[in-house]
């Protein structure tokens, strides 16, 4: 499990492994005396230690589940109904069947949308697996300063979102320290708010200051899991450098990568605020994501029902994603 | 591990030195812009050390808008669902590793299941749910649906299988009851995990902005990422004044970051669970 080390640094290995799968769990030890209670009949039971036991697990599992009931599942299932009906607030919800995903599917804007939500993942996932580990295999080699190095490097991915996105918004100006950067090495300048075709890669240079560190430091704590006697018995096979990276760092990393790639795509897909802040979804729609479609359609224009069924539509991609991951840890747990 | 250091090692050295200058440059421009008098703010070559720096730029940005109230509130609603999370977040952790009963793999999935509903994805019914409550504008309505979140408990759960059931039992069995074996024997020994999960938190709920951006129109609720927000929507162009809120905005994260540099990335690489 990739996050072990990290997870459970004061939990026992061997727990942790049974555990990650999120349900292995022995045979229920209860279950014996449970069998036997039986036979003494269920009143003589229920005054038993163990249904006393029982009971506080659901008592101190009750409050959590009741709030994660109310709401998480609750709108998760109106999330659902809604995207069935026609909905403004002021009357109630009216049944419409799927025409609210017909009407979604033959929406030019909508269809943008998932568009631009697509190139702004993928663009800027495919990056940051590259770079970040680019930038932790640097980092792992013994460096002076490292850890004032490290706390520098981190900074980007500690500064508020708002606060990244009021950044980024003053370097994409006209007259912003991205042209002043460009025009110094004789390139021009580039309309990094208006031009619909330069907007998106700005975005994308965004993501990467700020999502390079933080993915640096998943990759780090998965290199140094990696015991140096394997470098020392391939340096004694012969294999250093590339081929040392190429059969021994990457095989061993894979659980890392997987970790890396999986989440990344679901943060990215949630990307809201520094697009809602810098342009808003414009020009012309080119950065309008999906939850900012859902934002305006929802809580602008006050169409609840298709604003639900686009989340339903997000909530494909982002369930896809976390099934995926859920999978792998319970991959990597078996292995 | 010594070795000589061959060239292509001080090219690392270098590629590493010059990334972070690159990715310091953005921070230190909003800074230095902050200390700029406004017709100042692109001139070329680039200022870095505003000479004199206008100090004045932050109290005139401060007495705009009342931060002080912001930042209050954000420090009121982060404590509480910090406290509320950890505390029923380690109750159910502890629940879902420590007892046995029926249903409990089935209520682990369930809880586990929540973890792929962000509240991007179910922002419209949440929004519907809260002002059912009436919870609209108000304290309750910006921390507990924000409680409400399984990572703790997954996170929570995990730190406690580590522990030896015997060690529970014989505190049982010595009488400590079931919340005093929690309190006394458990959580002690836990205490890692409690800090990584409240430090997580504490910077989940201090840099929200979609929840209470939904929620809140009253100007006495609002947090400081949302102030910040209308701040710069209202002053776009008034550059130093927004760079110098912004840097205000930036330093509770930082000492938070420089004081629990550990547990805070720790709980940086775990959110991996989450997202």
């Amino acid at each position: 499990m990739p996050s072990e080390s990290l997870a459970l640094e004061a939990a026992r290995p061997a727990a942790g492994r049974r555990s990650a799968g999120g349900t292995g769990q022995s045979p229920a030890p209860g279950e014996a005396p449970v069998r036997a209670a039986r036979r003494h009949g269920r009143r003589a039971w229920l005054r038993s230690a163990e249904a006393r036991h029982q009971a506080w697990g659901y008592l101190f599992l009750a409050p959590m589940f009741v709030l994660l009931v109310v709401f998480k599942f609750i709108p998760m299932v109106q999330a659902f109904y809604l995207s069935l009906t026609n909905y403004d607030l002021l009357s109630a919800p009216r049944f419409i069947g799927l025409r609210n995903y017909l009407t979604l599917l033959g929406d030019p804007l909508f269809r943008q949308s998932v568009g631009v939500t697509a190139y702004y993942v993928f663009g800027t996932c495919v990056l940051l697996w590259l770079l970040a580990l680019a930038m932790a295999l640097v980092f792992n080699a013994p460096l002076p300063a490292k850890n004032a190095l490290r706390t520098i490097y981190f900074l980007p991915a500690i500064v508020p979102v708002v606060v990244y996105a009021v950044i980024w918004q003053f370097m994409f100006h006209p007259y912003g320290l991205l042209n002043v950067g460009l025009q110094s090495i004789g390139l021009r300048p580039v309309q990094w708010l208006t031009d619909s075709r330069a907007v998106m890669p700005g975005f994308i240079l965004a993501g990467l200051w700020r999502f390079v560190p933080y993915f640096m430091i998943i990759y780090l704590a998965g290199l140094q899991n990696i015991p140096h006697e394997y470098y020392e018995a391939a340096a004694i096979d012969g294999a250093a450098g590339v081929q040392a990276f190429r059969f021994v760092t990457l095989p061993l990393l894979r659980p890392t990568i997987m970790l890396v790639i999986v989440v990344s795509l679901i943060l990215m897909s949630k990307v809201f605020t520094n697009v809602l802040i810098i342009t808003g979804g414009g020009p012309d729609g080119a950065t309008r994501v999906l939850s900012l479609f859902i934002y305006q359609t929802g809580f602008q224009f006050f169409k609840m029902g298709l604003a639900s069924a686009a989340s339903i539509f997000l909530l494909l991609g982002t369930m896809t994603f976390t099934l995926l991951q859920l999978r792998l840890f319970r991959e990597d747990a078996r292995g | 591990m010594v070795r000589r250091h061959t060239a292509l090692y001080w090219i690392g050295v270098l590629l590493v030195a010059a990334w972070g200058v690159v990715q310091l440059l953005p921070i230190l421009w909003m800074i230095s812009t902050s200390l700029k008098p406004l017709r100042d703010v692109f001139a070329l070559p680039v200022e870095w050390i505003p000479r004199p720096p206008q100090w004045g730029n932050y109290p005139a940005a401060w007495g705009q808008f009342p931060f002080a109230r912001y930042f209050l509130n954000s420090f009121i609603v982060s404590a509480a669902v910090t406290v509320l999370n950890v505390f029923l977040a380690g109750l159910a952790g502890y629940s879902l590793a420590k007892y046995r009963y029926f249903g409990q793999r089935a209520l682990f999935i369930a809880i586990l299941s929540t973890l792929m509903l962000p509240i991007e994805v179910v922002m419209v019914p949440t929004f519907l749910i809260v002002k059912t409550l009436g919870w609209l504008n108000s304290y309750q309505g910006l921390v507990i649906p924000v409680v409400a979140d399984a990572f703790g408990i997954f996170l929570m759960r995990q730190f406690m299988l580590g522990l030896p059931d015997s060690l529970v039992e014989a505190a049982r069995i010595d009488g400590a009851g079931e919340l005093g074996t929690y309190f006394r024997i458990v959580v002690p020994l836990i205490w890692p995990a409690v800090l990584t999960l409240s430090i997580f938190t504490w910077r989940e709920t201090w840099d929200a902005f979609v929840w209470p951006f939904i929620i809140i129109t009253s100007d006495t609720l609002r947090t400081v990422p949302i102030g910040l927000q209308r701040f710069q929507e209202q002053y776009v162009t008034t550059y130093n004044s927004v760079m110098a809120i912004s840097t205000i905005a930036m330093i509770p994260m930082v000492l938070l970051f420089f004081f629990f540099q550990r547990a805070f990335v720790r709980g940086i690489a775990l959110s991996g669970l989450k997202e």
